[in-house]
């Protein structure tokens, strides 16, 4: 009896982590983490996916590793040791898109091997992996992967339909009327960006969550030991917000 | 030296990292409200930016080349990156303790940023020479200084404003920095009319 | 003690807190000037481009009503529809439009002007880019094809209306080309008997107007003829025509109109002098050395952007801060 409450507790567990990193701490949307490709490679709707899944593989390999490994890790060199070991998912990654979807890695250009910086690999890897087990770092990469793959095609879905009136390379109102080709374009991105925060923003009030006030600083893994006075601010205010 | 002049003035205002590369958002979008903070981020990662590609392009091309190691360059160069920070954080603080004190606090911020592994990538994919990358790192230092100048001063004016709820705060930045990055859009062409 | 009372019953003597002296300039008195100094444009390019203008100008600013009134409804907020400065946005914004434009492009424009550039950043008076000039490079930049299609008048007056799209090279493309020889006669520039967007063709009805709101105080004449005259000397110097410059394409309806607009342009004196030596600057330079043919929006819409740290140069204090 007991051992099955247990593996029952332990499933459910399980699944809340995974689903916190879809809806509940989206890393885009909610935790606004990982922003430059957000708004870099959301163009389309494939190359959002593309990135996506790229990121979502390298953050499920790097928590995995970083989570067995968490006991050897010397304190002090945890990060350059987590940089490395992220860097090299990165490099093995971009070679298998490179030989097998050679479209995407011209699509996604620099920004493939910039995954080694975005932030939200490395912080899971500074809040979760070297804390927790393998196994609930596998669901929380997965989790936040899945996340993060689904706010990027959501964003590169509309830019691609209101930019260039198709989905995914299929034609949708592009014969119909013409589109408005200045989504594709920066000030497109930092836009549908902008609008699809206000979105969420207003779907969390409804559910009575506060949402962020400030820009990814403080989940930014620098940012415990970074003194920047905007930084702490962010900080003590996250605090105060979350003993609210 | 026209190229070199075409180089740097391209980048600073028509491919300008932040408003039209999406490089260094994180610290455009975090560090951009106080116009001294703005400026100190963006000096420091110019400073980071040039160094950083002063080091990797020969390793690049002298050690990684010669020995086919060419797939080993996202891990070299973030590792160069993150430890020439440190070192500059230590001897900085050494020798100049003064730019210690005004720059320091943001060297941490720059090793995870996209911006300065972006400009030392592309220096190599774009073949630039030796000069041409460090123009070219300086030239996305300065663009980037410009973009955070202009937008803290944006940022500064609409602070106070009756901005509808649900746009408060980062939807409202955003929608901003939209609008900025369309300023930075009529100036195709002008830099190379300019100079040929 | 009863004299006193006398008063206070008669309503003469009113208490009331600060101010105590308070001019009757309203914003709608002051939009109302402003249409009235756009009017002689307005009959000019319908002169010269038919009833289409007066067709598109409509749909402007009803449009731009409509979205004003829209958004303040659905967000809770008090209607300024009254205020008349989403009419005047309408029509600044049908000047820098061609004649051809499919009117849900121009609808969609007024959307940008009014509720991105204006209403999200609270209102009346909080924007910091001009909604026009926004709203105009948004449309170029999206519909390249349909926002360069420029029609020729026909030969105006009398009332035949000229709908006859003939695809012609606006006189700033012919100059960005190169084609010097084939540019119009000035006359025919100042008067707008040439092809181009509803606005720019009335160099001299704009100039009228202009100097009516600098009568009417509405407007300094600092930033218009900074602008201007920054491009004349630019011309002078690099060896074109002045006056071409001047009166073709946006730059006469931007230098009065839309560079002059109070929320977007700094404050001081100084500071709007300098505001319009670099609109003056970027127009020249965009359109001598850049791939685009006029750059008199973007100008603007730079030189807004630069406006705080303009304000607070000649200021010593940036709009919002208490102090330093």
């Amino acid at each position: 009896m007991n051992q099955l409450d247990t593996k029952r507790k332990d499933k459910i567990a399980l699944k809340s982590i995974f689903m916190n990193g879809i809806i509940k701490e989206n890393p885009v949307l909610v935790l606004l983490l990982g922003t430059c490709p957000t708004l870099a490679v959301t163009t389309s709707a494939v190359n959002g996916l593309g990135m996506g899944i790229s990121t979502m593989i390298v953050l499920i390999f790097s928590n995995v590793f970083i989570s067995i490994f968490k006991n050897i890790i010397p304190s002090r060199v945890r990060i350059p040791a987590y940089i490395v070991i992220i860097a090299g998912f990165v490099t093995v990654v971009g070679f298998v898109v490179k030989a097998y979807a050679p479209g995407i890695d011209k699509a996604l250009g620099i920004f493939l091997p910039l995954i080694v910086v975005n932030c939200i690999i490395l912080g899971r890897a500074e809040m979760f992996a070297s804390r927790k087990s393998v196994l609930e770092s596998t669901f929380d990469g997965a989790g936040m992967g899945i996340g993060f793959t689904l706010a990027l095609l959501l964003i590169g879905t509309t830019r691609e339909l209101l930019g260039s009136g198709m989905i995914f390379g299929i034609s949708i109102t592009s014969s119909l009327i013409e589109p408005m080709g200045i989504f594709l374009m920066p000030p497109g991105g930092f836009f549908v960006f902008g609008c699809m925060i206000a979105l969420v923003n207003k779907i969390m009030k409804t559910k009575k969550i506060t949402p962020k006030q400030e820009m990814g600083c403080a989940g930014c893994p620098s940012s415990a030991s970074c003194n920047l006075s905007t930084v702490q601010e962010d900080l003590e205010k996250n605090k105060s917000e979350g003993d609210k | 030296m026209k190229e070199i002049l075409i180089i740097l003035m391209s980048v600073i205002i028509v491919d300008n990292f932040v408003l039209s590369k999406f490089l260094g958002i994180c610290p455009f979008l975090g560090v951009s409200k106080k116009l001294n903070a703005a400026v100190g981020m963006s000096l420091a990662v110019t400073f980071v930016m040039i160094i950083a590609t002063a080091v990797t392009y020969p390793i690049y091309k002298f050690l990684l080349v010669q020995y086919n190691l060419e797939y080993l360059q996202t891990i070299v160069f973030i590792l160069v990156i993150a430890s020439l920070v440190q070192l500059v954080e230590i001897i900085l603080k050494k020798y100049v303790p003064i730019l210690q004190r005004s720059l320091g606090i943001y060297l941490p911020l720059i090793t995870t940023n996209c911006a300065v592994l972006g400009v030392t990538l592309l220096n190599i994919k774009d073949e630039y020479t030796y000069i041409q990358s460090l123009v070219n790192s300086l030239g996305a230092g300065l663009g980037f200084l410009l973009a955070m100048v202009l937008f803290s001063g944006i940022r500064q004016r609409i602070e106070h404003n009756n901005i509808p709820l649900s746009f408060k705060g980062v939807p409202s930045i955003l929608i901003a920095a939209s609008i900025v990055a369309l300023s930075f859009m009529g100036f195709g062409g002008v830099i190379e009319g300019l100079f040929i | 003690m009863g004299l006193f009372k006398d008063l206070y019953i008669n309503d003469s003597l009113i208490v009331a807190s600060s101010p105590h002296r308070v001019s009757d300039v309203t914003t709608s008195k002051i939009m109302r000037d402003v249409i009235i100094g756009l009017s002689p444009a307005l009959i000019m390019s319908t002169f010269n481009f038919g009833f289409q203008v007066l067709a598109m100008a409509s749909v402007c600013i009803a449009a731009c009503i409509a979205f004003e009134a829209g958004f303040q409804y659905i967000t809770k907020r008090t209607h300024t529809t009254n205020d008349l400065s989403a009419v005047v946005t309408g029509l600044i914004l049908a000047f820098n439009l061609p004649p051809t434009l499919p009117y849900w492009m121009a609808i969609t424009g007024c959307f940008v002007a009014i509720v991105i550039v204006k209403q999200i950043f609270g209102g009346i008076g909080q924007n910091f880019a001009n909604p026009a000039a926004t709203a105009r490079i948004v449309l170029l930049l999206s519909f390249t094809n349909s926002m360069t299609t420029w029609a020729k008048p026909s030969i105006p007056l009398f009332g035949v209306p000229a709908i006859d799209a003939v695809t012609s090279a606006t006189p700033l493309m012919l100059f960005s080309n190169g084609q010097l020889t084939e540019l119009p006669a000035k006359i025919d520039l100042l008067l707008g008997f040439t092809g181009g967007s509803l606005g720019e063709t009335s160099g001299i009805a704009f100039l009228i107007g202009g100097t009516y709101l600098i009568i009417r105080k509405i407007i300094l004449p600092a930033i218009p003829m900074a602008f201007l005259g920054t491009m004349i000397v630019f011309s002078l110097l690099i060896g074109i025509d002045p006056a071409f410059q001047i009166f073709a394409g946006g730059a006469m309806l931007g230098a009065f109109f839309m560079a002059t607009d109070y929320a977007t342009t700094p404050i001081t004196t100084k500071g709007k002098i300098v505001f319009g030596i670099g609109c003056g600057l970027i127009t020249m330079l965009i359109r001598v050395y850049g791939s685009l043919p006029e750059g008199v929006s973007f100008a603007i819409l730079f030189m807004n952007i630069l406006t705080p740290h303009i304000d607070n140069f000649f200021q010593g204090r940036l709009y919002g801060r208490s102090s330093k």
